[in-house]
């Protein structure tokens, strides 16, 4: 009986970081990398895998320690060692994919400030089990490349005609939209689309 | 002041993590910097051979050479009949809205340019981006090594040292230009300095 | 006068050419959250411009003395920079708050409740990194760009803040509230912002 309703809350706690609880369209966290990384498909695809690592990482470390925290000194903790699998990320990506590398920029550091990871620590791994921490992880990072990919594709798809660099659109009667590459373009998408997902879920309802 | 102890009672964890921190982020920078080195001396090594093929090495004749008041290095391309080639060196700039580091190269005498590759550079995707397209290049080929100057209209006969801009990227042909032109000059002084041209 | 100039051309690249917020992606988050009122939104970039300022030039120095051109720095401690940043940063505001809750409490009304908010937040650490990108080599330039980068971010923010409150009285459709409509103004904001790029040669 138990182990039935253990598994039930460790399948909702993994959908529930894809679409309800949706790290950037419903929880409105991690903002800045979402921004500035979806000009393109394969950047926003690579900071989706820097992000599952180091939230993988830190959910599993912060669990296993949970019983150790002393209460004012733990985000700290959770900051140093988020730090520290941030650096590994950055110096593998350096040495593995140099021009990925070079178009995330400093974009891959500030995943050591992005509110999900550290908010994950705070709110699931400091209290919960290993497995269900490894479960919230998973499922976070699959609705973050997820809200990560839809972005980048369309903005893209509309701002060079391409997707992950294949031409998908040819040139001859698309042109590219280029505002939608810029910063401003970002903005407009993204808020776009979260007006898209409230009309999505109102219909729902 | 509260004793020590309890001061290790709070604190002990942090303390072990850090060190165990500091031991993996040593670990894995002790395994991934050699690879990371290559890679960042392989690019400039790569385009500055771009620019000139025959080269065999190129050989660091001036360490932090001040040009233009960024310090850069100068290196000589030497080809296989260990004949001097030319000398390259990194340019920086400042474009639409970030920096523009051009690896720039010229002749052994230093009379004429052989072109240019970016190095980084972070224009306007469809507007100063396109300054790596060929023809644009191809206009610092052979120029001479004087002052360069940005024309607006084509025309068949320009001069030699006239550069024609970027259709809607005024700015960044600019900075190109630019670049050049604070940087040649100064080089050409410091390669005479040196003795290694006349 | 013409370190100056150099110096009064960095300031108005970093509050405008190269704002924070709107061209750099940082800070969204306070951004969105907090542009709602302009005596807030105010408050709120007080507290970042204070908090920038330190902290920007406390990582300044570590990197330039400590970690990237000191005797030390041939061991590789440059790897240990995104760690020794952050806990820099950390360890700032938090004196910073409990300096000004015993000795400043009026100051501490009015935005010390936004310091705890500040240090995750992406604009700090953003900041730092930036001043590594842009090569800034000397202590006074990166003191004026952090002054700058949080005075661009106040800037930003009440903008944003005006433009907010007028948009409560405004017909906007129910999708759109809070958030959608927050970022579109964003992206127009950022788009006219990109006017001012190519000011500074």
């Amino acid at each position: 009986m138990a182990a039935e309703v253990n598994e039930i809350n460790l399948g909702r706690t993994f959908t529930a970081g894809i679409w309800e609880q949706n790290p950037v369209f419903r929880l409105l966290l991690g903002m800045c990398p979402t921004l500035a990384v979806t000009a393109a498909v394969k950047p926003a695809l690579t900071m989706s895998l820097c992000v599952t690592f180091v939230l993988l990482c830190s959910n599993i470390s912060v669990s296993l320690m949970r019983n150790l925290l002393k209460p004012h000194l733990r985000i700290l903790m959770f900051t140093l060692m988020i730090a520290t699998f941030v650096t590994i990320a950055d110096l593998f990506l350096k040495a593995y994919a140099p021009d990925m590398s070079r178009a995330l920029g400093p974009y891959v550091a500030l995943i050591i400030v992005n509110c999900i990871i550290i908010g994950r620590a705070e709110a699931c791994a400091s209290k919960n089990n290993l497995i269900v921490s490894i479960t919230d992880a998973l499922g976070m990072s699959v609705g973050f490349t997820f809200a990560l990919c839809v972005l980048s594709s369309v903005r893209e798809l509309l701002g060079a005609g391409t997707i992950f660099g294949y031409p998908v659109l040819s040139n001859g009667w698309f042109t590219p939209w280029l505002s939608i590459s810029l910063p401003g373009g970002a903005f407009l998408t993204l808020g776009l689309l979260l007006g898209l997902i409230n009309v999505i879920t109102k219909r729902n309802k | 002041m509260r004793s020590i102890k309890h001061f290790i009672e709070q604190s002990w964890l942090l303390i072990t993590a850090a060190f165990l921190c500091g031991l993996l982020l040593a670990l894995t920078n002790a395994a991934l910097e050699p690879r990371i080195q290559r890679i960042e001396i392989g690019e400039m090594y790569d385009k500055m051979k771009s620019l000139m093929p025959q080269a065999d090495k190129f050989e660091k004749v001036i360490p932090q050479a001040e040009i233009a008041g960024n310090p850069t290095d100068v290196y000589e391309a030497i080809d296989k009949n260990k004949q001097v080639l030319g000398f390259s060196f990194v340019g920086t700039g400042y474009g639409f809205a970030d920096q523009i580091k051009l690896v720039i190269a010229v002749n052994a005498d230093a009379s004429k340019l052989l072109g240019f590759d970016v190095l980084y550079s972070n224009e306007t995707p469809g507007f100063g981006s396109r300054m790596t397209e060929n023809w644009f290049r191809q206009q610092f080929v052979d120029a001479p090594t004087g002052t360069l100057e940005l024309i607006k209209s084509g025309q068949a006969d320009k001069e030699k040292d006239q550069i024609l801009a970027l259709s809607g990227a005024t700015v960044t042909s600019t900075a190109v230009v630019n670049i050049f032109n604070n940087h040649i000059g100064a080089l050409k002084k410091l390669l005479k300095e040196k003795g290694l041209i006349q | 006068m013409d370190y100056v100039q150099t110096l009064i051309m960095a300031f108005i690249s970093v509050v405008i050419v190269n704002n924070l917020v709107l061209t750099k992606f940082l800070g969204i988050c306070p951004y969105l959250g907090v542009s709602g009122r302009l005596d807030m939104a105010f408050g709120m970039g007080m507290a970042v411009t204070f908090v920038i300022t330190l902290s920007g030039t406390l990582t300044w120095m570590l990197d330039f003395y400590v970690l990237s051109n000191s005797a030390l720095a041939v061991y590789g401690l440059g790897v240990t920079r995104y760690v020794c940043f952050i806990l820099v940063i950390a360890g700032a505001v938090q004196l910073v708050e409990m300096y000004m809750r015993k000795f400043f409490p009026p100051l501490y009304e009015s935005f010390g409740i936004f310091l705890p908010l500040i240090t995750t937040n992406c604009a700090i650490l953003g900041l730092c990194l930036f001043l590594r990108i842009w090569e800034v080599n000397t202590l006074v330039k990166a003191v004026v760009m952090s002054f700058g980068a949080g005075i661009g971010f106040t800037l930003a923010i009440c903008i944003m803040a005006g433009i907010r409150e007028s948009l409560r009285t405004a017909d906007v459709p129910n999708t759109l509230k809070g958030a959608p409509i927050t970022l579109i103004t964003a992206g127009l904001l950022s788009l006219a912002f990109m006017a001012f790029s190519g000011m500074i040669k």
